[in-house]
């Protein structure tokens, strides 16, 4: 069922969560810019799917980490807005560190060498 | 937090959150195909695109749900939904399935009901698992009048001598008359001590408790406490009724208290309607003054122990202080007669600690065993039940594979069908739990009113209606079952190989598989059913013997009851002649022909029993089995046409020391010997000392029973009534020339009018009498037959629906047989044949688990073994009658199948 494009790249477990947070630093969005724009910013390494992304979003929002609001978009059609909450700041703040302290990790395994040489 | 209120406030705008839901992905298609066209797509192209790129929409609207957080509820209530719809789709299974289960679990539930009341209740006081009783073990030299009663002496001294108890009561509940107003009427009365309200913890809803300062001075504390009940029953829940003056036994006494609600004494069977001072004893039950006498054991000792302290260490710590007392016993001048051997002997006593957390009950000791076997038979019908209703989701199982497979194909998950079965099974078990609660209340009402209510101990605090533990109970059960019986149908189900299901459904593999284990749990109910029904013959056959051994004395028109004028102040002399004139007064009526007294009543398990010596025989008297004695009346053996076989019957001018004796009695202590001028002797009547036997024997009667139907006649001896000082109660025996009933009323009046304050107490027909005194065995086996007959039906049902689905499976097949030239009868036989090994299978197992568990029933049987090759053959013939008859319509069918129609069908 499942067909994988060699290019891409399979999303960890829990990082959909943190790409969505940091894509609405930026400013609110709805689900389908937010997939566009992980996918650009990526050099479309990394392909969300939709099977995955609406049922994020929808957990972040019961999180109460982002909120949604219903807004017309920039051709005149209804669409739902998400947009980054206080405590999602926050959440998004320590899961980032969270997660450079892992990169950092995996490299430190992964690649002794070139980790050393920087 | 949040987000559990964030979730709640969606899950009430459910309909507007999916119609967002669908706006939003329908706005991401759109967008999508936007893009596409960006790139070049043709309109249609672009559309189709950004469909395949959202993948399967259903399933992205359900992982959203998803995060919603409430799947799982919506999902349940989409089971119960769906499980409704499809149970009315069926409604002949639902309705056979609910039934099963609800004569299974209210069966079940019934039996709780009961056993929780009397078996399981606690005690309406603080913290009753600290309550012990206190209990003397070994020998007795002195009279006890239960196997659980202490001298009050003896309580006395473990009161103050001990170092485990926080605090320790006595009680000891007797009748007394009790007057207020203008009446006087029998009440059920508890003497306590005055430590008896503080230890148990148990508060007064109007006035005071007794305290020890009530229990001081003997004969010096006329003041009594009214239960809960009788003051609301009889005083109208009065608030002024502190200071109230009641008459008791003639004495005049004052109200002080009301106990809490709910609580009647630490005894299940009997309410005490009123607590009186220990102290009050010898006033309360004439002709006796038991406070100092170490020779009598007649008060129930409780104990309540020290946090931390188990009743192990309770139990070894009162050792020492139990040989002190018993060393302070044996100086005392009542125990100087005995031989050095009792006296060894009972130094050896030693004290027994039981849970007292129930209170103490004969009822409970009684009832017990047959409660528990009980139990274990409906436990069994619900078993069986199970299997039944196993086998039924087994046979809907394989009509609905085709259906479970498109659900499987379709995306489903094992797990969610298996859910969507159980819940089935439990919206079945739920319904099935709801009618059986319904069930099981009137079943227990029956009972209770059957077997519960009707006692002369006073009425019995069992009830029908249930409370939170018995719905607690039926909730366990249905829970239960329903994993039970529902779990294996649904994996398999959900295991099943969809390919061949759904390519075509004769024969598949997994029905073959299904078929199998229908088969075996069909030889399974036939096992428990055999088991139930030899368990319900065993039961039924004993009550059947002991209604035919009988009393030894013809019943017919008898009646009896009894008297206890002693509460009103007749004793001694006053006492004698109240009796003999009321005895001519009843012998005056029409109807009767003679009257006869006895002190004890017969049939009821009471029994005063006495070692002895006998002229000429060297038996030890202390090890010899002792003699039961009772004080009668002339004409006693006349009115209960017992005939007298040697010597005479007693007459009123017997002044000298005289005795009846039974054949027993004159076989054990006068073998080979006519005995009738021969004498014995009472062992522990201080007038008579062991050496010289004083008690002339003036004649023999036949044996009858005395305590109870079933025990074999005891050796008994009977003494004239009117030589006994301390006559108080007696039963009096009427033989009458018509019904009875006709006589009563006039009995009544005859007595009212030598004394209306004494009333005749349990004024009935004998056969009625010795109908209450076999209600246990009744209730075991009217029981055990309904158990017996569940199970039987059940069993058929479960044997007919494997033998009908397994006919209709091999339709073809058999049509391939009869084409090719079988005749009727082999497919007939054919047919039986599986009927006569499944059923034979599980004759062969329950008749060896019959014989393995049967012997554990051996004290609740009468007249045969509880491996009576009679009643295992007749229960098999029945069950293998029923059998044959359910198995023969399926194979009568399969022998008429047409081959033509056969090879078509499909």
């Amino acid at each position: 069922m499942k067909e994988k494009t060699p290019s891409r790249i399979e999303l960890l477990q829990g990082t959909l969560d943190l790409l969505i947070l940091r894509t609405l630093l930026t400013g609110r969005a709805h689900g389908h810019a937010i997939a566009k724009h992980i996918q650009r910013t990526s050099e479309e390494l990394l392909q969300v799917e939709t099977g995955s992304l609406y049922p994020a979003l929808h957990r972040l929002e019961a999180q109460g980490w982002i909120e949604a609001s219903w807004e017309t978009s920039d051709k005149g059609k209804r669409a739902k807005y998400y947009q980054l909450t206080t405590r999602g700041r926050k959440q998004l703040a320590s899961e980032h560190s969270k997660w450079k302290a892992f990169s950092r990790a995996m490299g430190l395994i992964l690649s002794p060498g070139e980790e050393e040489a920087r | 937090m949040n987000s559990f209120l964030r979730k709640l406030s969606w899950l009430r705008r459910r309909r507007q959150k999916e119609a967002e839901l669908r706006e939003e992905l329908d706005f991401h298609l759109e967008e999508e195909a936007e893009e596409r066209r960006a790139d070049g797509l043709t309109e249609e192209e672009a559309g189709y695109a950004a469909r395949q790129d959202l993948g399967n929409y259903a399933l992205v609207q359900e992982d959203t749900r998803t995060a919603w957080g409430w799947t799982l509820l919506e999902q349940f209530i989409q089971d119960v939904r769906f499980a409704f719809r499809s149970l009315r789709k069926s409604p002949l299974f639902t309705v056979v399935a609910v039934l099963t289960l609800a004569f299974g679990i209210g069966a079940n539930t019934a039996m709780f009901s009961l056993m929780d009341q009397v078996l399981l209740e606690l005690l309406p006081v603080k913290h009753p698992e600290q309550l012990v009783l206190v209990a003397e073990r070994g020998i007795r030299l002195g009279d006890s009048w239960g196997d659980n009663d202490i001298s009050y002496p003896m309580y006395r001294d473990f009161r103050d001598g001990n170092q485990v108890f926080s605090g320790m009561f006595c009680r000891y509940p007797t009748s007394v008359a009790l007057g207020y107003g203008d009446r006087t009427e029998r009440a059920s009365a508890e003497l306590v001590s005055g430590s008896y309200f503080p230890v148990l913890g148990v508060a007064a809803i109007v006035g005071r408790t007794l305290t020890p300062d009530d229990d001081r001075i003997p004969g010096g504390h006329p003041v009594a406490m009214l239960s809960y009940s009788f003051w609301q029953n009889r005083f109208s829940s009065d608030q002024s009724i502190v200071g109230r003056q009641i008459v008791i036994n003639g004495y005049t006494f004052t109200v002080i208290g009301v106990s809490q609600a709910g609580f009647a004494g630490v005894e299940l069977g009997y309410k005490s309607q009123v607590f009186i001072p220990m102290m009050m004893q010898a006033q309360m039950t004439p002709l006796s003054d038991r406070l100092e006498d170490r020779s009598l054991s007649w008060a129930t000792a409780f104990g309540r122990l020290q946090p931390g302290i188990s009743i192990a260490q309770a139990n070894a710590s009162l050792q020492p202080l139990m040989h002190s007392i018993l060393e302070v016993e044996l100086q005392t001048p009542m125990f100087q007669h005995y031989s050095d051997y009792d006296r060894a002997q009972f130094l050896k006593n030693s004290v027994e600690l039981l849970p007292g957390s129930h209170g103490w009950s004969g009822l409970r000791e009684h009832m017990q065993t047959p409660l528990w076997v009980l139990a274990a038979l409906s436990g069994a019908v619900l078993l069986l039940a199970c299997t039944n209703l196993a086998n039924l989701l087994l046979a809907r199982a394989t009509t609905r594979e085709r259906e479970i497979a498109v659900r499987l194909a379709i995306g489903a998950g094992p797990r969610r069908i298996i859910r969507l079965l159980l819940v089935e099974s439990l919206l079945l078990s739920a319904i099935g739990t709801v009618l059986g609660l319904g069930l099981a209340f009137l079943a227990d009402r029956v009972l209770v009113a059957t077997y519960f209510s009707a006692d002369s101990a006073g009425d019995l605090p069992v009830s029908s209606i249930p409370d939170a533990r018995v719905l607690l109970f039926a909730l366990g059960t249905m829970l239960l079952t329903t994993l039970v019986f529902g779990l294996a149908p649904a994996i398999q189900s959900a295991q099943a190989d969809i390919v061949p299901t759904l390519k075509d459904r004769m024969g598949s593999a997994a029905a073959g598989k299904q078929v199998y284990l229908r088969k075996l749990l069909v030889s399974g109910q036939m096992a428990l059913a055999l088991l139930l029904l030899i368990g319900a013959s065993l039961f039924l056959r004993t009550l059947a013997n002991l209604e035919n051994t009988g009393p030894g004395f013809s019943t017919e028109h008898l009646m009896a009851f009894s008297i206890d004028p002693s509460l009103n102040g007749y004793v001694n002399d006053t006492a004698n002649v109240f009796f003999r004139r009321l005895t001519n007064d009843l012998q005056t009526l029409p109807g009767v022909s003679s009257v006869g007294l006895s002190t004890i009543p017969f049939l009821q398990g009471h029994g005063w029993s006495n070692p002895i010596i006998a002229e000429g025989y060297s038996g030890d008297p202390g090890q010899e089995q002792r003699p039961i004695c009772d004080m009668i009346s002339p004409k006693l053996f006349t009115t209960l046409r017992v005939p007298i076989v040697a010597g005479r019957d007693f007459t009123v001018l017997d002044t000298r020391p005289v005795a009846l004796i039974n054949e027993t009695f004159a076989r054990k202590y006068f073998p080979g010997r006519n005995p009738v001028g021969l004498h014995f002797g009472l062992v522990n009547d201080q007038s008579a000392r062991p050496d010289t036997p004083n008690l002339e024997v003036v004649g023999v009667v036949k044996d009858l029973k005395f305590k109870n139907l079933r025990d074999p006649a005891p050796p008994q001896a009977y003494f004239p009534f009117w030589q006994d000082v301390r006559l108080r109660h007696m039963t009096f025996y009427l033989r009458t020339r018509v019904d009875p009933q006709q006589v009563m009323q006039a009995v009544r009046e005859q007595v009212r009018r030598l004394d209306p304050n004494v009333p005749a107490i349990d004024l009935r027909a004998i056969d009625e009498q010795i109908g209450l005194s076999l209600k246990t065995e009744r209730l075991v086996a009217s029981l055990s037959a309904v158990f017996g007959g569940l199970a039987t039906v059940l069993a058929v049902i479960g044997l007919y629906g494997v033998m009908a689905y397994s006919v209709a499976r091999r339709t073809q097949e058999i049509g391939i047989r009869v084409a090719f030239g079988a005749l009727q009868s082999d497919v007939l036989w054919m047919v039986m044949r599986q009927v006569v090994v499944l059923s034979g299978t599980g004759f062969a197992v329950g008749g060896l688990l019959a014989f393995a568990l049967s012997s554990l029933i051996r004290s609740q049987l009468y007249g045969l073994q509880p491996h009576d090759p009679f009643t295992y053959v007749s229960a098999a013939v029945v069950l293998a009658v029923a059998a044959c008859a359910a198995g023969f319509i399926p194979s009568w069918r399969a022998s008429r199948v047409d081959p033509m129609h056969a090879l078509r069908h499909e």
